[in-house]
């Protein structure tokens, strides 16, 4: 009998509404979803149709109304305030379309500053500084500032920042969508090594066939429900992608 | 300690507006310790402790009303006074009635003078070159060093109240609680104008105990009480701030304007803390999103503005220890000059000012970490700019 690969996320009838004024907007309506360790999923839909809530419900930086959350053994939905704090520091990794890095901070310093919440030594945050800039291939580029950099390469800062604590999961919101073509491929590949060699569990939500192409799962959301869920490494979520940003269209 | 390089380079991301900030915090901060100061000299007591044993007995109904001659023996010999001169205030003009050429010129009476004021010490000439020549004059240093006066030289000072001119030698120079008077034996003015003889403008006692300080004003005052010549007997504390009374409630104004300059300061800082905190919402947020958590956020946030507040705090300090010595100089040199003889820096001043810069950082910071702690994380990611 094969052993079966445990689930890392675990989303279970999730309900996220907000309140807007006297209005109350649901975004996502009783949503279901497993994710393995190890998998590259991308979320699509159109706008307002609930990823980048889902996205941050994961990633335990917004609770649901109702259902639960889970990672791992841990219930992020129940967690409190503080102990989520801990727990990204330690667990998630984040990309973020326009890269967010601190622009009066270095390459170098903006990678550590995950790691200014751990009890490493210097040495050690260095050494973990130096490895993660090593593997976005910017050792180079150590002392430089966002505004020294091309967008690509801060993207890359941004992913060395994500990783620097190794995280079991990255998370990415539109990671190339403020790259040209030729960067967000590059981005792309960084974020296949990162699933294929670094066994990091990815996460992205994107409108961008390529990106979605990237991954071996696009789970389709479409007005806070689950609309598609293709698995397949490639060609066929690459096929599906497109069709669903044909669809969006 | 981890953090101290984040907070510092965030105090200076807007290099410009951090530079005028800590400018609008660093002046008003050098004008509070002056004023500080000159609260303080005001309540201070350049006599080293001394000056708690004296008291001062005048007319009750102004210090222009003269006493007679005939109290002194009576004061003396009452229990707990241990020495009692005269004082004369003399008046008169020395070049000429500007406020430049303003000092204390005093009629009194040279035997007793030293051992009332005992903390004066004579470090030119000698007291007894002063007591042995009726005409010789005690100089305080301040005034020696203004006026760039020697030993020997010749003084002479107009009559204004008292008319006629009087030239005196400066015979000693002392060092003590008020440097910036002259001092003569008032025979010379009693021999000058004969209607003064007998007359005494005012006491001064030294007493054997802070006790007797507190009982003879009453015993004194009740003494004269039903004669054509009541007095009115004070400490010398009491004496001097009635003098400062004068000028108004000086320490309510100064205390209003320091008060109201801090809030300024406040208001300058808070501004700019609001400002920076708005300007980084998204980054906030981002930080938050890598496990910073609220009290993280929130100190990171008020460190950044004790950290603007003391850098301004900390030169306005700097700069006002380093102008202290010329602003004394320009203070006793100026009418005031009485007044600054015991102007110093004061270390409770220096810890106010430094108490008032952490103050104004942590008030000004307060709002906006607490305001960016308590963004909700989806919310600051989505603002833009």
């Amino acid at each position: 009998m094969e052993n079966a690969i445990q689930p890392l996320i675990q989303v279970q009838s999730v309900v996220k509404q907000y309140t807007r004024d006297t209005q109350v907007l649901t975004v996502l309506d009783g949503l279901s979803l497993s994710i393995d360790a190890g998998d590259f999923v991308a979320l699509m839909g159109p706008s307002g149709s609930g990823k980048t809530t889902l996205l941050n419900l994961i990633a335990g930086i917004d609770r649901p109304t109702s259902g639960r959350v889970l990672v791992g053994p841990d219930e992020v939905s129940a967690m409190s305030e503080g102990a989520l704090a801990k727990w990204r520091s330690r667990n998630i990794g984040f990309i973020f379309q326009l890269y967010n890095l601190v622009p009066v901070l270095t390459a170098y310093e903006n990678v550590e500053l995950p790691l200014l919440l751990t009890n490493l030594s210097k040495a050690a945050r260095r050494k973990q500084v130096e490895l993660a800039l090593s593997v976005v291939n910017l050792t180079d580029r150590t002392d430089h500032y966002p505004r020294q950099l091309s967008g690509g390469q801060e993207q890359r800062v941004a992913i060395a920042r994500a990783i620097a604590t190794d995280p079991k999961l990255l998370v990415a919101d539109e990671p190339t969508g403020d790259l040209d073509a030729r960067s967000g491929e590059e981005i792309l590949i960084l974020l296949e090594r990162l699933n294929d060699e670094f066994k990091k569990t990815i996460l992205i939500v994107t409108h961008d066939p390529k990106a979605a192409a990237c991954a071996h799962r696009l789970v389709h959301l479409d007005k806070g429900v689950l609309k598609e869920d293709v698995r397949g490494a490639g060609k066929t979520v690459g096929i599906a992608a497109a069709a669903t940003v044909s669809a969006g269209k | 300690m981890r953090f101290l390089p984040l907070v510092l380079k965030n105090v200076f991301r807007k290099k410009t507006r951090s530079i005028l900030t800590i400018g609008s915090i660093l002046l008003p901060l050098f004008v509070i310790c002056i004023m500080g100061t000159l609260l303080a000299t005001l309540d201070s007591d350049p006599s080293g402790g001394k000056g708690m044993f004296r008291l001062t007995v005048r007319h009750s109904i102004s210090i222009t009303n003269w006493l007679p001659e005939a109290y002194l023996p009576k004061l003396r010999q009452m229990p707990g006074v241990k020495e009692v001169t005269i004082m004369n205030w003399f008046g008169g003009k020395y070049v000429d009635s500007s406020a430049k050429n303003f000092f204390a010129r005093f009629a009194i009476d040279p035997e007793s003078f030293l051992r009332v004021f005992d903390e004066a010490t004579v470090v030119e000439g000698s007291a007894a070159d002063w007591m042995g020549d009726r005409s010789g004059l005690l100089v305080g240093k301040v005034l020696m060093t203004k006026y760039g006066w020697r030993l020997g030289q010749q003084i002479t000072l107009m009559g204004d109240i008292y008319p006629g001119n009087y030239t005196f030698t400066i015979r000693a120079v002392f060092k003590g609680a008020d440097e910036s008077g002259v001092y003569f034996d008032r025979r010379v003015h009693e021999e000058a104008l004969p209607r003064v003889k007998g007359y005494v403008g005012m006491y001064w006692i030294k007493t054997d105990s802070v006790a007797a300080v507190e009982r003879l004003p009453k015993q004194i005052d009740a003494m004269f009480e039903n004669s054509p010549f009541p007095t009115k007997t004070e400490t010398e504390k009491e004496f001097q701030n009635s003098w400062v009374s004068m000028l108004g409630n000086v320490k309510l104004l100064i205390t209003s304007i320091a008060t109201i300059i801090v809030l300024v300061i406040l208001l300058i800082a808070a501004n700019t803390m609001a400002m920076s905190a708005r300007e980084r919402v998204t980054e906030i947020a981002v930080l938050r999103t890598l496990g910073f958590g609220k009290p993280t956020i929130l100190g990171l946030v008020l460190g950044e503005s004790v950290l603007l507040s003391l850098f301004g705090g900390l030169l306005g300090l700097g700069l006002f220890v380093l102008s202290f010595p010329g602003f004394r100089a320009w203070m006793l040199n100026s009418p005031m000059g009485a007044f600054a003889t015991g102007m110093r820096i004061f270390p409770g001043i220096l810890a106010l000012g430094f108490f008032i810069t952490v103050l104004v950082g942590l008030l000004s910071g307060l709002v906006p970490a607490i305001r960016s702690a308590g963004r909700s994380i989806p919310d600051g990611l989505r603002q833009v700019g």
